[in-house]
């Protein structure tokens, strides 16, 4: 059974995001409905991926070694992208990301009053990695060094659970057709599986947001259709969750989303007990 | 009625035994003459902090009887206090703070054991979440509770939790039941790795479920079983808990 490996500190698994940094990312999302840019939308998902991440793996005792994570940029240039003390390593063991942010923001969030409404909290918001737009979107030569990056980790870590590279993008590809370089990623393998390849999709296009989709039908754009093509069908565990999560799931059903973040992965991600009813 | 009963427990192979997060009360061996006898399982979500912590309070108040439903809310909201009061009282990194704001998260299984007029013995049992509880009458199962079978497991249980909103808006969400048991009847309180391969093997002749059930029991006999059931991936990896309590018969 592939997909089944048990993540540990012994037996660590991997994420690596893949962010496109290109002037086109300074466009503001959903057609100007929103003062957003595309490039700031990119640094709020991958922060808030990291974070949930580094939570995830937190124990009373401080941030279990269960991931060791990666930030790979690309537009005026492909390399690692973290900001802060961090920047220029490759993959990085979870525990140092936690204790290693560039800046810790304070956010205010809604939160439940445990009396049925809602109040404003003050939260921390941990920044690693700064929104940055310039130059082009060379995503084949940024799968490529992630196809480098994953082929040294899995020969050091053959048995591990699959690593998952999430790209980040609003999809046009300047450097040619990716979807080669996708399925090279997607073709390296521990003895548990192959590399997920998931992608998020930030567009300007006014469109509703779509998340796991399992077919090309409804996609708004070539764009999307292509990045849904280069993505990773679910494993079976991870589709049993989702469907738990209430998201609508088939056999079809791939690692893509459109105009929305991928928090939801991390849920999906099994390091042992997590309540049904935590949230 | 003469009770008796045994704690085995291992933590997670790859972790400490500092890390270890279920729970038994009581832990120590236990062999005495009484009307009422508790005693509780309970399995700290590992996905939460503090929360082997909170899997000893829980079995500790119900071994105490604080947690008997009249009195169970009032009480869990002082548990509740107590346990935010415990786990804040350094400053926090970023992310131990989201932990805590998040709440801690645990299974809970007690039994009680009531000695009645006429030699009879009444038990009843309240669950949350996975841990499971066997009735085991001449080397069989004769009731299990909450779960009956393995592939009710789960790696998603609904969970008590130190954070009240939690748990909803009915904050009843124990389940019940209840029999009458007979001198040489044995309950075994477990958490749910075990108790899912359990189910699975009771109703064969397995060596290993035998040995568990045996008075000769070591801790030393236990590591060695759960060892086992987990090179051969019999078993998840997980913390595991087994609290024996057998109901003597008269000499």
């Amino acid at each position: 059974m592939t997909y089944s490996a048990e993540i540990s500190r012994s037996n660590p698994s991997c994420f690596l995001f893949l962010i496109d940094q290109s002037g086109s990312m300074d466009e503001a999302f959903g057609a100007g409905e929103s003062q957003k840019k595309k490039a700031d939308g990119v640094a709020d998902a991958i922060n808030r991926l990291i974070q949930n991440l580094v939570i995830k793996c937190a124990k009373s005792e401080g941030v279990r070694d269960y991931y060791h994570v990666g930030v790979l940029g690309y537009g005026a240039a492909v390399g690692p992208a973290f900001s802060g003390p961090l920047a220029g390593r490759g993959l990085v063991p979870i525990s140092e990301i936690a204790d290693n942010p560039a800046r810790v923001e304070e956010r205010t969030r809604k939160t439940d009053d445990g009396a049925g409404g809602l109040v404003d909290q003050t939260v921390k918001f941990p920044v690693w990695f700064d929104a940055v737009c310039k130059g082009g979107t060379p995503m084949c030569a940024a799968l490529a060094q992630g196809s480098a990056m994953l082929t040294e980790w899995l020969a050091q870590h053959p048995d591990c659970f699959p690593p998952i590279a999430i790209n980040i993008t609003d999809g046009e590809s300047t450097d040619g057709d990716p979807t080669a370089k996708a399925k090279a990623l997607e073709g390296l393998a521990s003895s548990d599986g192959n590399v997920l390849v998931f992608n998020v999709h930030l567009s300007s296009h006014r469109a509703t947001p779509i998340e796991f989709p399992d077919a090309e039908d409804g996609l708004p754009d070539k764009y999307a259709r292509l990045l849904f093509s280069m993505s990773s069908l679910l494993p079976p565990y991870m589709r049993d969750v989702a469907q738990q999560e209430g998201y609508s799931v088939s056999d079809g059903t791939r690692g893509f989303v459109f105009n929305a973040d991928m928090v939801s992965v991390i849920r999906f991600l099994d390091i042992g007990t997590r309540p049904s009813n935590l949230r | 009625m003469r009770v008796r009963s045994r704690a085995f427990w291992a933590p997670k192979a790859g972790n400490t035994e500092q890390e270890y997060e279920d729970a038994a009360w009581p832990l120590r061996p236990v062999g005495r003459t009484t009307r009422v006898f508790r005693c509780a399982v309970a399995d700290g979500a590992t996905e939460t902090s503090f929360a082997g912590l909170w899997a000893r309070m829980l079995t500790r108040a119900y071994a105490r009887g604080a947690l008997s439903p009249v009195r169970r809310e009032r009480h869990l909201a002082r548990l509740r206090s107590e346990w935010l009061a415990a786990v804040t009282t350094r400053s926090l990194p970023w992310y131990a703070e989201e932990k805590v704001r998040a709440g801690a998260f645990s299974s809970l299984l007690g039994l009680t054991l009531q000695s009645m007029d006429g030699g009879r013995i009444a038990w009843h049992a309240t669950a949350i979440g996975d841990s499971c509880l066997a009735h085991v009458r001449g080397g069989r199962i004769i009731q299990s509770f909450p779960l009956e079978q393995p592939e009710q497991f789960n790696t998603r249980p609904c969970l008590l939790s130190s954070r009240p909103s939690a748990n909803g808006a009915s904050p009843d969400c124990f389940t019940r039941v209840g029999g009458c048991a007979l001198p040489g009847d044995s309950f075994l309180l477990m958490t749910d790795a075990l108790a899912c391969w359990a189910l699975g093997v009771a109703h064969c002749d397995d060596e290993r479920w035998d040995s568990l059930r045996d008075d000769a029991l070591t801790t030393g006999a236990f590591a060695a079983t759960i060892d086992a059931l987990r090179a051969e991936k019999s078993m998840r990896n997980d913390d595991v808990t087994i609290l024996r309590v057998d109901l003597e018969r008269p000499e």
